[in-house]
């Protein structure tokens, strides 16, 4: 043939090729009949919770109806439900009041994230290695029945156990009596990011075992020691709505907000004055505070009542805490803490905050009754502007964390270690500690002597991946919620929400298959459990609102029940700002104590601050791509890890941008890029915490590293804490490395970046 | 380049070149997404594959860039001219015209409202109630819309408020059985009606 | 008088937390586009926050702005569109209109605050996170810019909505999704022709400035400066 002839050919016939049979399979998915006739392009706000971190912010999702591919009677087809499409905060909710944190608006894509469990899993291949086999339900809950039926009778402390993240309302309610119910005193709460310390501190100073609720609004200064409050400490958005109140909100009058922390979190850099405090001195600083409050008569030292008692030497004016004794130690000069006890002293209401590393040291404790004090002596305690806490919700059982013994981590992990028999059955719901322990604790090596494991989450995750049976729950949005949130409200509140959408997925709400296996169960069981599904138990548990002066009216309890749902919940109408109610302390004063670091400070030079990330939190969020992708305020990083580390400081290690470092503890040994910036002190290591997952998801899974694993297990004194910054480390180059920052719309960046 | 025979044969190989290159590159811009092919949802797996604007085949990608739209089929021979002749409004069934962007195709429960007695011996009757009976909504083909590369963003509410009749739009339904597109909504068809009752035509009132 | 859209940020007020920028995505349909094409400078932030370093340790003051598209009033990006996609609206926003982009993408290099975004491949997501798709807002194919719209869906169902009710829209009836989630309510929105409104009540604090203002951009975005503390009392 010729060659313009093949040539002719040749065209049309790869024209042809590559046209294909028109008809996209969609179209012969079948349509299932939809469960109600909504109007396509109207949207509907339903009231919810968000449950991505502690503060209980109320939202409202937009519910608009759309197409799902679901898979129903075994069948997958199409189906026309309403859909939840963005969520905002209720502006009616006490602790939000409309505002929603980045976290918050990803919790969608918790909803339909490509990885979530659809179905209960059977483990078909050896534990840990992620090999499940779909079940139905009904034989997946005999399973489980099968499981318990041996520790309902008999004696006391069964080999049952159940390992969750920290729980409110009436889940926690459930999962207290389920596992009552069992012969168990073992329900362990786990997470990386726990108050125990800050809440100790208050129960000492002020009668009150709860973290504080602070009035940032009417705040004029503010003295906040390493509580990352703008970010992810307590109650971030409640915080911020009062800080951005705090900073523009009162015509003529600016508050002021001094930061003291190693590094420079996002509280730190939107702070007047940020000075980097040598770790674990901040107790010192506060302590120095006080002494030139009391000492130059600004304030009289009595006025700090019982919280000033706690300290030793109190009394006497803290003479050994005078800013001229502690300027080297805590590294930071005499006159600058000077200067800031006369501004608090002269611009009241002043509050002191403690959190994050400064409560995660070993003398944490020691640090938050220091800054308890200082708050106690500003004379802010219980009143405007000051550090308040959230009144207790009236006519209801009090929180249940106070209701059960519970059992504490590491406390947890000693006893299996000590006897490998001592529990035979695991649950877990929401609690990560193979990922988010450090090795050193060898959380998977204890876990893994516990015959069974089933979990309730909706992922698999280094934890869950080690589960016999997975009994997925429903994910928020389509789950009843309630929440009780202990801070971030001068108000009660007890917050509700009916589910915004109906499940996509052939999933169980967690506390109904408990009250199912309760029914299972022996009549013990049944009295304490006796609802049929969490609404009927919510139900029963706040009916009791009705009658107190709330933010509800209503005629009858069907009435305020469906009011309560509409409004998202109830809370209290008075402003019960609690005031401290205890005058002597029962236990003797603290002394200053050091903080002690492992590791020997010529081997391992620098201090290691894991940090909670803006968006990946504890490394929860680490699954969702909205999270991965957000440049993190400060480094502008995304999809990665990074080291931040004092730009002198790498320059004489000879380390540049993105160069691949290596931080090394006594513990175990981790690798990522370096982020070099002025913000953090000559001596400190920081990272953020929420990548280096092994399993969890297909955007979180093999993806940077995992600060946690490499902490020593040190404790916080008096305490079962995890002193989280107590760990040093020492640090080298290795090679060149990758950081992905984002720099803007047509910023090219090579994948590889030097010197910048 | 003249047009000798030699180089009219070059002409044609430089028209074949460009042709194989257009078509090549109609593949791989407008059927494939960036990582991998488009995949449809394989049984069971409401989470397999990925949803993408990339058409799934390069005819699909064809047909729209040249607005190519046959007239689908319908499963069910809906009769509107029947059901107007009997007293129903189009907002009866078409519910939501007045209120939001959309109006509303309804549902087999809707239907089966009044068809659970109404001419139940009919064949076509009894297609739907068919579908009622195997738990599954009748497939009703889509008749009008824009391609989505209109990027055309279509408020049915505040035309239905000003007083546009719904046969300005869709021809005169007491004419058809199955809709048919009667009128040719191209946008000089909107934006005619727009200048002669003076309302916006200021892009972004459609296009967003 | 019809409106003229214009937007307030107090640096203030703004930690520099990010809620602007996922709730900006889930409203607007902003695919995310991966590790590797993110390392390629491709994501899709249409906001995003700055952060900038004054000063040495120990005394580093670290400060935040978000940027988003200015809506200049004399946009650079609009005479350089060879097909009039990127053009000034009547009431003042500098509109993208996708199916008249051709891919040019003169425009991004035109704007002076890199804040417009071109799809280089199609757009993916993993089902089912696509259920998740607001339906007001357009899907943006291969080969389109596209960059902050002040929510202009947002916008325009607010004007259908009072002009249904024979009414006017209110000031703050208005809030694109940055605004809404903005945890410190920094960010304000409004008409800058209605002097009362709050938006231009801000705009003329003495703390008002201008991103590149020197440029001659007319940007409709005002940025009230960080303040200052003075022993207790500032103005």
């Amino acid at each position: 043939m010729e060659r313009r002839d093949f040539l002719k050919i040749s065209a049309l016939t790869g024209a042809t090729a590559a046209l294909d049979a028109c008809g996209s399979p969609d179209h012969q998915l079948i349509r299932f009949v939809p469960e109600e006739d909504l109007i396509p392009g109207i949207a509907t706000w339903k009231p919810s919770i968000c449950t991505l971190c502690t503060g209980g912010c109320g939202m409202l999702a937009r519910v608009m109806p759309g197409e799902a591919e679901v898979v129903r009677r075994g069948q997958l087809g199409l189906l026309k439900m309403g859909l939840a499409k963005k969520l905002e905060g209720n502006p009616n909710h006490p602790i939000n009041q409309g505002k929603l944190c980045p976290r918050g608006q990803a919790g969608l894509q918790v909803t339909y994230h490509p990885d979530r469990l659809r179905n209960p899993l059977k483990r078909s291949g050896p534990r840990g290695s992620g090999e499940f086999q779909s079940i139905g339900w009904d034989e997946a809950i005999k399973e489980l029945a099968s499981q318990l039926s041996p520790f309902e009778s008999g004696k006391q402390e069964s080999g049952f156990a159940f390992l969750t993240s920290p729980l409110r309302g009436q889940r926690a309610n459930i999962v207290s009596n389920f596992t009552a119910a069992l012969k168990s005193t073992r329900w362990i709460e786990f997470a990386f990011l726990d108050d125990q310390t800050v809440r100790l501190a208050n129960s000492s100073a002020f009668g009150h075992a709860a973290p504080p609720t602070l009035d940032l609004a009417r705040s004029n200064y503010i003295i906040s020691f390493g509580a990352d409050f703008l970010s992810t400490w307590n109650s971030p958005v409640a915080q911020s709505v009062a800080y951005g109140q705090m900073r523009q909100g009162r015509p003529g009058v600016r508050g002021k907000l001094v930061h003291f922390e190693p590094r420079t979190s996002i509280t730190a850099a939107n702070a007047d004055e940020w000075l980097a405090c040598a770790p674990g001195t901040e107790g010192l600083v506060a302590l120095g505070i006080a002494h030139v409050i009391i000492s130059e008569n600004l304030r009289s030292a009595s006025a700090a009542g019982a919280a000033g008692n706690a300290i030793q030497g109190w009394t006497g004016g803290l003479a050994e805490y005078a800013p001229a004794t502690i300027e080297k130690q805590v590294g930071i000069p005499a006159a600058r803490i000077t200067k800031i006890a006369r501004e608090a002293a002269a611009n009241q209401p002043a509050l002191a905050v403690i959190g994050g590393s400064a409560a995660a040291q070993t003398n944490g404790l020691f640090n938050a009754l220091a800054v308890n004090a200082l708050n106690a002596l500003l004379g802010n305690v219980g009143k405007p502007g000051g550090t308040i806490f959230t009144p207790p919700i009236p006519g209801t059982p009090s929180n249940a964390a106070e209701l059960q013994g519970k059992l504490e981590f590491d406390a947890f992990l000693r006893q299996i270690k000590s006897d490998p028999n001592a529990v035979k059955v695991l649950f877990l719901y929401h609690a990560n500690p193979v990922f988010a322990a450090p090795a050193s604790l060898q959380v998977r090596n204890t876990l893994e002597k516990i015959p069974f494991i089933a979990s309730f989450g909706s992922f698999i995750d280094e934890t869950s991946a080690m589960a016999d049976l997975i009994l997925p729950d429903h994910s928020p949005l389509e789950s009843w919620l309630d929440d009780t949130p202990p801070s971030g409200s001068a108000q009660a509140v007890v917050s509700l929400a009916a589910p915004a959408m109906s499940p996509l997925h052939d999933t169980r709400a967690m506390p109904d298959v408990l009250l199912d296996l309760g029914h299972q169960l022996g009549p013990d069981a049944a009295k304490s459990l006796p609802w049929k599904t969490y609404d009927e138990a919510m139900k029963a548990a706040y009916g009791g609102l009705q009658k107190q002066k709330g933010s509800i009216t209503a005629k009858d309890a069907d009435d305020f029940w469906q009011k309560m749902q509409d409004q998202g919940g109830w809370w209290s109408t008075e402003e019960n700002s609690a005031v401290p109610t205890t005058e002597k302390n029962s236990t003797p004063p603290t002394k200053v104590s050091a903080p002690q670091f492992d590791g020997d400070a010529s081997d391992f030079p620098f201090h290691f601050l894991p940090y909670a990330s803006q968006m990946q939190y504890d490394g929860s969020l680490a699954n969702l791509p909205w999270m991965q992708e957000a440049p993190d305020p400060l480094s502008s990083a995304m999809w990665g890890t990074w080291v931040e580390i004092n730009t002198q400081t790498a320059a004489k290690l000879g380390i540049r941008q993105s160069d691949l470092i290596e931080v090394a503890s006594r513990h175990g040994s981790l690798r990522a890029p370096a982020f070099l910036t002025p913000a953090i002190a000559p001596d400190v290591i920081a990272m953020p915490v929420g990548q280096g997952h092994q399993n969890y998801t297909r955007y979180a899974t093999s993806r940077g590293a995992n600060p946690i694993s490499i902490l020593a297990p040190m404790t916080v004194a008096g305490t079962d804490s995890l002193a989280w910054a107590a760990t040093r480390v020492k640090v080298s180059r290795v090679g060149e490395g990758k950081l992905i920052l984002f720099g803007g719309g047509l910023n090219e960046q090579p994948a590889e970046i030097r010197h910048r | 380049m003249s047009l000798s025979a030699g180089g009219f044969k070059s002409w044609l190989r430089i028209i074949a070149v460009i042709g194989i290159g257009f078509v090549t590159w109609l593949v791989v811009e407008h059927a494939l997404p960036a990582e991998g092919q488009a995949t449809p949802s394989s049984a069971q797996e409401p989470t397999a594959g990925v949803f993408t604007t990339a058409h799934s085949t390069v005819t699909q990608a064809i047909e729209e860039f040249f607005n190519y739209r046959p007239e689908p089929t319908q499963p069910i021979t809906f009769t509107h001219k029947v059901h107007l002749a009997n007293g129903l409004q189009c907002i009866n069934c078409h519910v939501g015209v007045d209120q939001g962007p959309d109006a509303r195709i309804p549902s087999v429960n809707f239907c089966m409202t009044c068809h659970r007695v109404i001419a139940t011996t009919n064949p076509e009757i009894q297609k739907l109630s068919g579908y009622l009976a195997r738990g599954e909504d009748v497939p009703w083909q889509r008749v009008y819309g824009f391609e989505p590369s209109a990027h055309v963003k279509f408020n049915h509410a505040p035309h239905i408020r000003a007083g546009v009749q719904c046969a300005e739009c869709h021809g005169d339904m007491t004419k058809q059985t199955v809709a048919v597109r009667a009128v040719n909504l191209n946008m000089g068809f909107c934006v005619q009606c727009h200048r002669q009752h003076n309302v916006s035509v200021d892009c972004v009132t459609c296009h967003f | 008088m019809a409106h003229q859209w214009g937007m307030v940020i107090d640096l203030d007020r703004c930690t520099g937390c990010e809620a602007c920028v996922v709730a900006c995505h889930a409203e607007n349909n902003i695919s995310t586009v991966g590790a590797d094409q993110a390392a390629r400078g491709r994501a899709k932030h249409w906001i995003r926050v700055e952060r900038y370093y004054e000063g040495e340790f120990p005394d580093v003051k670290t400060k935040f702005m978000p940027v988003l598209c200015q809506q200049c009033g004399n946009a650079p990006c609009e005479p350089v569109c060879p097909t009039f996609a990127s053009y000034h609206t009547q009431e003042g926003l500098n509109g993208q209109i996708y199916n008249r982009c051709i891919g040019t993408r003169y425009c991004a290099n035109a704007c002076p605050y890199n804040v417009r975004f071109f799809n280089f491949y199609n757009p993916v997501w993993d089902k089912p996170l696509n259920l998740q798709l607001n339906p007001d807002v357009s899907l943006r194919e291969v080969g389109i810019m596209e960059k902050c719209t002040f929510c202009v869906q947002r916008i325009k169902a607010a004007e259908i909505q009072a002009q249904s009710e024979k009414r006017d829209v209110k000031d703050g009836e208005i809030q694109p999704a940055c605004v809404q989630s903005c945890t410190t309510r920094a960010m304000v929105f409004g008409d800058l022709n209605d002097p009362e409104s709050e938006v231009s009540r801000l705009a003329r604090s003495h703390r008002a400035t201008r991103l590149l203002d020197e440029l001659g951009t007319a940007p409709k975005v005002t940025y009230l400066q960080r303040d200052s503390w003075h022993d207790g009392q500032d103005v």
